[in-house]
């Protein structure tokens, strides 16, 4: 049997319920995490569920009257999850990587030993995957990041970190939605906005999209600025 | 309608919260001791999910511009309209031109103000609680107004509410073992019920953060979801129990799991504050 249907069922209190799996994350666990739990929300007892890089938390909407009825429940569903592959978006999320846009760019050419063209360069040649959403309201949990970019998080967090920021921490990198404290090291910006809480789904990625970065100049990011704030942007996607 | 003459400490907005954004990020939210919250509202007569004033530490003053039906639940606030001292978990009459204050926290530290028609703010991604970034603000602001709904609810003649009294100052938390609990050495669950720990003053809607230090051996963990109430151990020993504007998710091993009443509990305590853990069985 394989790995992916190898997981562990815990309550974490009377009506909320936590599946976990114990393999490493990857790309194949992330679609059978996504597929698994849309055949879940289906179901009427279960109010909904939030997925972590292997984990799926499910709020029931009743207590927990049989830990092992619902275990039960959960390996019957699984075995109903299909093979198909499912098509996903590919957004492409424009970048200014000029430094008055990247405070730590300099910085992070120098630990890593790249001038700032390989680090702009690697950052947005990559492809990245959405894994989930969380920390802040449209934050994406991003894997994909070249390891030439792996960088340690900063000792002392800044209080203060720019709405679309773009940076790096450790081995992820992502994209900050609103102003917040963080510890990441900012390379560009972006001037798309990630959440929108007057529009519904506020966010426009979904756990298992993928995104690219492309860079722009700085005429072009406040062309972007100024279409977005008439609403008459709209965010391209690749084919 | 009423306005905000002084807006207190922090006194935000609240309702039961914004429960299906959660795949997006978005915090739950909602008023943090929902059971003051729901016999507010229910002695109103008012729907469970109509929203009220969440006062903490010292509460604000208003004026009312219309006649309404109010009460006042959990902490005690000293509160008073125009002269005369108000008791909760009572409705009373206000009439236009009333002015309703409040004092410092006495028991407890949250105290909850329904209206009669409940407060009618804009509706964001279906809840009305104030949040950073998703309402347009995360409290009161002086010299606003903020609209109430409609409501034809008198309360019946000759009929009385036993008067609540919670015991605020219980230290005892009840909680279940988090997901990374059975990770922890054998001493160390024996020590997390045993130690008595302090609220620090690190506390507010997102968090508790306790003054005690919990060493431990246990690795990060790979992002994964957490819930207001979940108890959080940072790699420097910092207990963290997050609360309902908490993030969605945490890369922090989930120690301990407070149940909903501990929640409403620890939401009444604040600095300094003495708390023990108190492990309920395991749920099967």
């Amino acid at each position: 049997m394989s790995d992916l249907f190898k997981f562990k069922v815990s309550a974490l209190n009377t009506k909320t319920i936590l599946l976990e799996w114990s393999i490493e994350p990857t790309d194949l666990l992330l679609e059978h995490i996504i597929k698994f739990k849309s055949l879940i929300e289906k179901d009427t007892e279960i109010q909904q569920c939030i997925v972590g890089y292997k984990s799926i938390l499910i709020e029931l909407k009743n207590t927990i009257h049989s830990l092992f009825y619902w275990e039960e429940h959960f390996k019957k569903k699984q075995k109903k999850i299909k093979n198909t592959i499912i098509e996903r978006n590919h957004w492409k999320i424009p970048v200014c990587y000029d430094l008055k846009y990247a405070p730590d760019l300099l910085n992070v050419s120098k630990e890593k030993n790249l001038d700032t063209g390989k680090v702009i360069k690697l950052h947005s040649d990559a492809r990245y995957r959405v894994n989930f959403l969380g920390f802040l309201p449209g934050f994406l949990y991003l894997s994909g990041l070249d390891s030439r970019l792996y960088l340690k998080r900063k000792k002392k967090p800044l209080l203060n970190i720019p709405k679309g920021a773009v940076a790096i921490g450790g081995k992820q990198t992502g994209i900050y939605p609103n102003i917040s404290p963080g510890g990441w090291h900012l390379i560009g910006n972006t001037p798309v906005n990630l959440f929108n809480p007057k529009k519904n789904p506020p966010c426009f990625a979904k756990p298992g999209d993928w995104i690219s970065f492309e860079q722009i100049d700085s005429h072009t990011y406040s062309k972007i600025e100024s279409e977005q704030q008439n609403g008459n942007y709209q965010l391209n996607k690749y084919d | 309608m009423i306005e905000i003459l002084q807006t207190g400490i922090h006194t935000s907005i609240q309702d039961i919260g914004r429960h299906h954004f959660k795949n997006f990020g978005v915090p739950v939210s909602g008023a943090l001791d929902q059971s003051a919250c729901l016999i507010a509202n229910s002695l109103l007569n008012n729907s469970p999910k109509a929203a009220v004033l969440e006062c903490c530490i010292k509460g604000p003053k208003l004026k009312f511009h219309d006649n309404y039906y109010i009460c006042i639940t959990g902490a005690e606030m000293n509160a008073r309209l125009n002269d005369e001292i108000l008791k909760n978990y009572k409705p009373y009459f206000v009439k236009k031109e009333d002015v309703l204050s409040f004092g410092i926290a006495k028991l407890g530290c949250r105290t909850y103000l329904g209206i009669s028609g409940g407060i009618e703010t804009e509706k964001v991604l279906g809840s009305r609680s104030q949040y950073q970034n998703i309402t347009s603000s995360d409290k009161i602001i002086k010299n606003t107004i903020i609209p109430i709904g409609k409501s034809n609810f008198k309360p019946v003649v000759g009929t009385r509410v036993k008067e609540q009294k919670i015991n605020y100052t219980k230290i005892n938390i009840e909680v279940y073992e988090g997901p990374e609990f059975k990770f922890l050495e054998k001493e160390q669950r024996k020590l997390i019920q045993k130690k008595i720990f302090h609220i620090s003053s690190l506390n507010n809607r997102m968090a508790y953060q306790l003054k005690e230090k919990f060493a431990h051996n246990l690795p990060q963990i790979w992002t994964s979801p957490v819930i207001p109430g979940t108890v959080q151990c940072t790699p420097d020993g910092s207990m963290i129990i997050l609360m309902r504007d908490s993030q969605v998710t945490g890369g922090y091993p989930r120690l301990l799991q407070l149940t909903e009443s501990s929640i409403q509990l620890i939401s009444q305590k604040t600095t300094n504050n003495k708390i023990r853990f108190k492990i309920l069985p395991k749920i099967i």
